[in-house]
């Protein structure tokens, strides 16, 4: 039978981090919650709303104090009907997993059912609220872990969020020479659909327009 | 002697897929490298966004040609997060058989890639042979040879067909011994080994805080897996161990030990099958008719605004995360936002860099060990 954590050990990590996050950061404005997946196994991870200026704080504290060791994913939505406080939003999506070097010929192999503090399993999901406008912007975490570095590239290229100091900014998805502004997962963006008609006509696309052909993109 | 930038890619055998890797030369030496992406980019995220819930699987199935059913898995654990829906344990099993016998597949594909990037054509063909076995199985299921769009929010599409456990445990069970002679052919072959042994070390903690995740990591000595760290499906109550391999220097995994990793991993596939079919509840040779409550659950059909899901889904290459958010067009049919994390994404950058310092020659053996796919990576 293949190890596993059990639900008391994830149960009581999400506690633990959680308080240890509202200690630190009481006094500051921000929401600490343990939240438990509705469906599977229904584990337990901890979610945090914190503001941009919070951020950098907050991430050296997950790292050096919680031991979170993967930044997963970041995500970033446009909310042109938001309120003014929460016109985009950058979600982090974080891990904490028991990994370390190993000496030469040796191997780490963990039991799930023994272990215990900093060491389970868990996941964080920080959301920053962003105000509404057209330059919303966040503090990179581009230096406190290297897999944030295309992640926050992607978020860039794709949904228009800046990453105050983050170094060799690019585009990885798009095109390089997509024009300045161009972020194709903002919502005034719509997919272009055309009819059977159209197919037919021009089989290969040719004479096919962009429906906002004309506005500066 | 001058050094000078070389493009490898778009189209190059080394690249598997469509990428460029740019590779800085200083004689035979890589003093710098750049990963340029995006040249399949499709623009998932934004197409699913006009898409209901049920509609997304198709294009989760063609993230990765090679895997495609972890990959609609992943999502489908999120939509199920999102949707609170619950499966049936016997979907769940179907569920965890199908992922495996992909992972086979892949992992055969991976191999079969690998072997002529080094220098043996024969593995490539052997390696079909053999998938094909896995791909009919899965055919079986999913009516398609690729693209299987099976997972459904809350259960799954159809039951395993009468015979299905049979056909699996025959096959798993031919290929058990097949790992032995692919061993006996690579293991004892000199040029196999000089050209991954030494060669592309990475350390765990570089990998982990580069976001690399997966076999990768697991060849650096460390057993952590997502199947078990984040636990999902019913991988608690089946027979496996995570694979991993002892690197062989504290430098961490070469690429010797990333192939040896896959291999032991490809084992633990077949002991989880064999143990699976056995253990199924509702029994291995019966047919429920599509929809039967043992196969699938009612699920909401629409997520209100606000809700999220999120899943952590050990993929082939490593975790795939998937993140929903509810609240879509169509009063909640549609979702409002779909993020994928894609292993290869992350992991195709940190591998650019960890080549320098390697000569030129070597570049295959590096890119080819870390398993990459460009159909997820560029989404």
């Amino acid at each position: 039978m293949g190890t596993t954590i059990s639900l008391e050990q994830n149960a009581a990590a999400a506690k633990a981090a959680a308080e240890n996050l509202t200690e630190r950061f009481s006094d500051a404005g921000m929401t600490v919650e343990v939240i438990a997946h509705s469906a599977g196994k229904k584990f337990e991870f901890v979610r945090i709303t914190c503001s941009p200026s919070q951020w950098r704080a907050v991430a050296k504290h997950l790292k050096h104090e919680l031991g979170v060791n993967h930044c997963a994913m970041v995500t970033g939505t446009h909310y042109p009907e938001g309120s003014a406080e929460r016109g985009w939003e950058v979600a982090y999506h974080m891990h904490r997993w028991p990994i370390q070097d190993v000496a030469a010929h040796t191997m780490t192999v963990h039991k799930g059912e023994s272990l215990q503090g900093d060491d389970i399993p868990m996941e964080f999901e920080i959301f920053i609220p962003l105000e509404a406008g057209d330059s919303p912007s966040v503090p990179s975490v581009q230096d406190l872990w290297v897999g944030a570095d295309w992640n926050e590239k992607e978020t860039w290229d794709l949904v228009g969020i800046d990453f105050e100091g983050h170094e060799n900014m690019h585009r990885v998805l798009n095109p390089h020479d997509s024009p300045t502004g161009f972020h194709p997962l903002q919502r005034q963006h719509k997919i272009r659909y055309h009819d059977f008609n159209e197919m037919y006509d021009d089989p290969q696309g040719f004479d096919r327009k962009p429906i906002d052909e004309g506005r500066v993109k | 002697m001058a050094e000078m930038w070389i493009t490898m890619g778009p189209q190059h055998p080394m690249t598997h897929g469509l990428w460029t890797l740019r590779v800085k030369v200083d004689g035979e030496t890589v003093t710098d490298t750049e990963a340029e992406l995006g040249y399949i980019h499709r623009g998932v995220e934004k197409i699913c966004e006009s898409r209901d819930f049920t509609q997304i699987t198709p294009y989760c199935d063609r993230l990765c040609y090679v895997s495609a059913m972890t990959w609609a898995h992943s999502y489908i654990m999120a939509a199920e997060n999102l949707l609170e829906a619950e499966v049936p344990e016997r979907a769940e099993y179907i569920r965890l058989m199908a992922a495996e016998v992909q992972r086979l597949a892949s992992h055969l594909m991976w191999l079969g890639a690998f072997g002529p990037d080094i220098g043996n054509l024969t593995l490539m063909t052997w390696c079909l042979r053999d998938r094909e076995m896995f791909l009919d199985l899965l055919q079986e299921l999913g009516g398609s040879r690729m693209h299987y769009n099976y997972p459904r929010v809350g259960g799954v599409k159809r039951d395993i067909p009468i015979g299905w456990a049979n056909r699996l445990k025959a096959k798993v069970k031919l290929f058990e011994n097949r790992i032995k002679e692919y061993e006996m052919l690579l293991d004892e072959s000199t040029i196999w080994l000089v050209r991954l042994q030494g060669v592309g070390y990475a350390t765990a903690e570089d990998q982990i805080d580069a976001g690399v995740t997966g076999p990768n990591i697991r060849a650096a000595g460390v057993n952590v897996d997502a199947r078990w760290t984040n636990p999902y499906s019913v991988y608690d109550q089946v027979d496996w161990e995570p694979a991993v391999e002892k690197p062989t220097s504290v430098k961490g995994a070469d690429c010797y030990d990333r192939y040896r990793v896959r291999m032991e991993e490809m084992r633990q596939s077949c002991r989880m099958l064999l143990d699976a079919i056995e253990k199924i509840p509702g029994g291995a040779n019966t047919h429920y008719q599509p929809g039967d409550e043992m196969l699938i659950t009612k699920a909401p059909t629409r997520a209100p605004e606000g809700a999220t899901g999120f899943s952590t889904y050990e993929c082939t290459r490593g975790v795939s995360n998937f993140y929903l958010q509810g609240g879509g067009d169509g009063r909640g049919k549609n979702p409002y936002r779909v993020s994928i994390r894609s292993p290869m994404f992350i992991t195709i950058p940190y591998v650019a860099k960890t080549m320098i310092g390697y000569k030129v020659a070597d570049i295959p053996a590096i890119m080819g060990s870390f398993d990459p796919c460009i159909g997820e990576t560029d989404r």
